[in-house]
């Protein structure tokens, strides 16, 4: 059989990239990626609201794809890109951060971080969604604030600023 | 109240069984005290709510090459346990071929959850929203019970695992969607039906009801397919339901009682009847057996109407 992978700590820490850095820390194995994320890395740009994976506060990148990282465990983020919100905006305020401005896509912002990453994510893989496509994109996350019209617009406005670029 | 999860699971230790047969061999030494983890995204939740308690071992599905494929095989389609739910949403075969699946994975959680949750996962729980659109299609589901690989209808196994106090000791590999002799001209299935030849007409529906639209557990779950003639004679019907806590199940005394019968008004209305007598759903406090029951029976006789009326609008 296999070897043991991991004891109270993974073998050689975990050790994955986190927004284009290559990470490497002690870790339970299934600490979730979110506590990593705020209370190890301080990127506390990703949020912490209901930690069972219903509102999509604390939503991330993985290999380009949303994940909630409340739900997602240390062991399996071995080896994995993550991008948090705030590698979206390494190089400044990017079109969807722009378009949300724009648009008022926020209110007390609490939501705005973990829509922006899966607005990023359906752009990335489809530049022209349908409605129904963003509906089905962004039906992980919960606002609270907005009654999602903001949002609504900030979604299409973002679609036209990256289809000018 | 439930445990606090970071706690109780602060130390697991993380197996990666690199076969099947090591997987095995985990499960047996650890007993209670090891549980194949897929995504997690059930476990967690289990977790969470106290309705489990996190093991001191896991064994990560992951690490087992192979099991995340979808590839066509002999028989029909096979999709790999551990293949996630967003993967099966956007897989092409499925897409063509069971058209029920896509729909149906389309109503589990968010795209977010569904790049973590397998299809395996939804399937071992008993009550995934995937189950009855697998009913429908006679799936198949290929186990590893520690010496060989073993077949077993889902039809089968649902009610058999359901009993309190089963152990889940064998490893889902894979599920077998078969190829059926009279749907092999379908159409590509983006559209709701599919004419095999201009006498006969395929349809298919899942509906899932919730309490919100999107995003929101089932209350019920029904899937309803089969093949017409043009003059409205029933040629093939599989009807299956589900939702909430109930053991999902297909409706073969209802789809044997109609074979062969016309659809018209006294058919339809007889098999409502039977829908209502036949489908058994767990009622919780939200919606009792009678509304689910009531649920059922109405999108099934509706879906049956839709199919001979666009029949009929094409001259049949
Ligand atoms: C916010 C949220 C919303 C959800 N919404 C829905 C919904 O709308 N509909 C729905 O159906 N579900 C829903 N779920 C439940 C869950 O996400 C799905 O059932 C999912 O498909 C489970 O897959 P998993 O890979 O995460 O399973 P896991 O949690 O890893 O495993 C589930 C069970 O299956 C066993 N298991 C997994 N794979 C195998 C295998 N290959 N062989 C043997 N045993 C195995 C595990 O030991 C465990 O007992 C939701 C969950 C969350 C957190
Ligand atoms: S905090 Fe993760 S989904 Fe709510
Ligand atoms: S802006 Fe407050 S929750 Fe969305």
């Amino acid at each position: 059989m296999s070897d043991k992978v991991s004891g109270n700590e993974l073998a050689n820490g975990l050790t994955c990239s986190i927004n284009g850095g290559v990470q490497s820390i002690p870790a339970s194995p299934s600490k979730t990626l979110l506590t990593l994320l705020r209370d190890d890395f301080a990127l506390t740009g990703t949020k912490r609201s209901c930690d069972i994976g219903r509102c999509g506060a604390c939503m991330v990148l993985i290999d380009g794809k949303p994940f909630n990282s409340c739900l997602t465990m240390a062991y399996q983020c071995c080896g994995k890109q993550i991008t948090t919100i705030e590698g979206l905006s390494a190089g400044g305020i990017g079109s969807i951060q722009q378009a949300f401005l724009e648009e008022g896509g926020f209110q007390c912002g609490y939501c705005t971080p973990g829509m922006i990453i899966s607005v990023k994510a359906l752009l990335d893989d489809n530049p022209d969604p349908s409605d129904d496509e963003i509906a089905e994109a962004l039906s992980g996350n919960l606002c609270r604030c907005t009654g999602y019209g903001g949002i609504w617009r900030a979604v299409k406005r973002a679609i036209e600023l990256i289809g000018c670029q | 109240m439930g445990m606090n999860i970071q706690e109780a699971t602060e130390s697991p230790l993380v197996w990666q069984p690199q076969t099947a047969e090591e997987a095995w061999k985990y499960k047996q030494s650890y007993g209670d005290d090891g549980v194949y983890i897929a995504g997690g995204t059930l476990l967690r939740t289990q977790w969470e709510a106290g309705t489990a308690i996190p093991p001191r071992h896991f064994i990560d599905l992951n690490s087992i090459p192979g099991l995340n494929e979808i590839s066509i095989g002999e028989e029909g389609l096979l999709i790999g346990s551990q293949t996630t739910l967003q993967a099966c949403r956007a897989n092409p075969l499925l897409q063509r071929h069971f058209p029920m699946v896509i729909a149906a994975v389309r109503t589990i959680a968010a795209p977010s959850i569904r790049n973590l949750a397998t299809i395996g996962g939804n399937i071992v729980s008993v009550v995934g929203d995937s189950i009855t659109a697998l009913l429908a299609y006679d799936a198949v589901l290929v186990w590893y019970n520690g010496v060989k690989e073993q077949e077993e209808d889902l039809a089968d196994w649902l009610p058999e695992a359901a009993k309190p106090g089963n152990r889940h000791d064998r490893l889902l590999l894979r599920l077998l969607l078969p190829f059926k002799a009279y749907r092999k001209e379908e159409t590509p299935c983006s559209s709701e039906e599919g004419q095999v030849n201009s006498d006969t007409k395929l349809f298919h529906a899942y509906h899932k009801i919730g309490r919100r639209e999107s995003f929101t557990p089932s209350l019920v779950t029904v899937s309803v397919s089969g093949l017409l003639t043009r003059t409205g004679v029933i040629e093939e019907l599989q009807i299956a339901v589900g939702g909430g806590q109930t053991i999902p199940g297909r409706l073969e005394e209802a789809e044997r009682a109609v074979k062969g019968k016309i659809v018209d008004n006294a058919m339809l209305a007889y098999l409502y009847d039977r829908i209502i007598e036949l489908y058994e759903p767990r009622e919780d406090i939200f919606a009792s057996a009678a509304y689910r029951k009531r649920t059922a029976a109405n999108l099934i006789v509706t879906e049956l109407w839709k199919a001979f009326g666009g029949l009929s609008e094409q001259g049949g």
